[in-house]
């Protein structure tokens, strides 16, 4: 019974047979009547009600670590100390002082290089940058 | 880097290097002096243990080939503790983006071309 109403309904000028005939909920009759008449109307184009393309407009800047457009170098042994374990000198991992990829490698190299050069302590951080600004935390790590 | 000694005779120490780089061909532009303070750990070089030195920084130009001459001529010198040949590198950090997100499943499974 239901697929011969769905055929009918196609056809706007049987609209009050279906109506009469319905002995059937009148919630399936209130559809038909409904899908009847938009096929009354003109073809409206699907495209109008389509939200309008355009960039996010609440896209949020791209988060920047705490080194970006700083330029580090192996001769300024506070910066470096700064991301090395105050007891034993270790450098601190990515998880840690939360650097991003570039300038974390270039922190190590340039830590590492001034092991080697002689301008920074290897096995304990300089007493002297001790109570410097932390930007690493162990106990809270990003 | 050089262990501690009279004024004079580190300004002699460096005329020496200075001068045996542009023996060889090298173009010296800038000299800094980074100042005299105490090491990081104890060096000990020519039979002797430094715990105080001085930084120098010698800007030059010069044929790759140099790198290996120079650094036998200055670890004969007694004066100096522990030469360095590094390179010049133009530092640019103007583009720096921030960091990208990236997308972690697409690299987890590997792409089969």
């Amino acid at each position: 019974m239901a697929a011969t109403l769905v055929v009918s309904s196609r056809v706007s000028g049987r609209l009050q047979q279906i109506l009469a005939a319905g002995k059937s909920a009148s919630a399936s009759c209130a559809v038909l009547w409904r899908r009847g008449y938009s096929s009354q109307q003109e073809q409206v184009s699907h495209k109008v009600d389509l939200p309008i393309e355009m960039e996010n407009p609440y896209k949020e800047p791209p988060k920047r670590c705490v080194l970006c457009g700083i330029n580090v170098d192996y001769k300024n042994v506070q910066l470096l100390s700064q991301f090395v374990s105050p007891y034993t000198g270790r450098i601190y991992g990515r998880h840690i002082t939360g650097l991003c990829g570039k300038k974390q490698k270039e922190i190590s190299k340039a830590i590492k290089r001034a092991h080697v050069i002689g301008f920074m302590p290897v096995v304990y951080k300089d007493p002297t940058f001790l109570n410097d600004p932390k930007i690493c935390d162990i106990r809270h790590p990003e | 880097m050089f262990p501690r000694w009279l004024v004079p005779e580190m300004a002699s120490a460096l005329k020496r290097t200075i001068e045996a780089l542009m023996e060889r061909g090298a173009v010296v532009r800038n000299l800094e002096n980074l100042g005299e303070r105490s090491l990081p750990y104890k060096i000990s070089k020519h039979n002797q243990d430094h715990r105080r030195g001085g930084y120098f920084l010698v800007d030059f130009d010069g044929p790759p080939t140099i790198v290996s001459t120079m650094m036998d001529h200055l670890g004969r010198d007694v004066d100096v503790i522990r030469p360095t040949f590094l390179k010049h590198r133009v530092s640019k950090t103007e583009e720096c983006s921030g960091i990208i997100p990236v997308n972690y499943e697409d690299k987890l499974y590997t792409k089969k071309k």
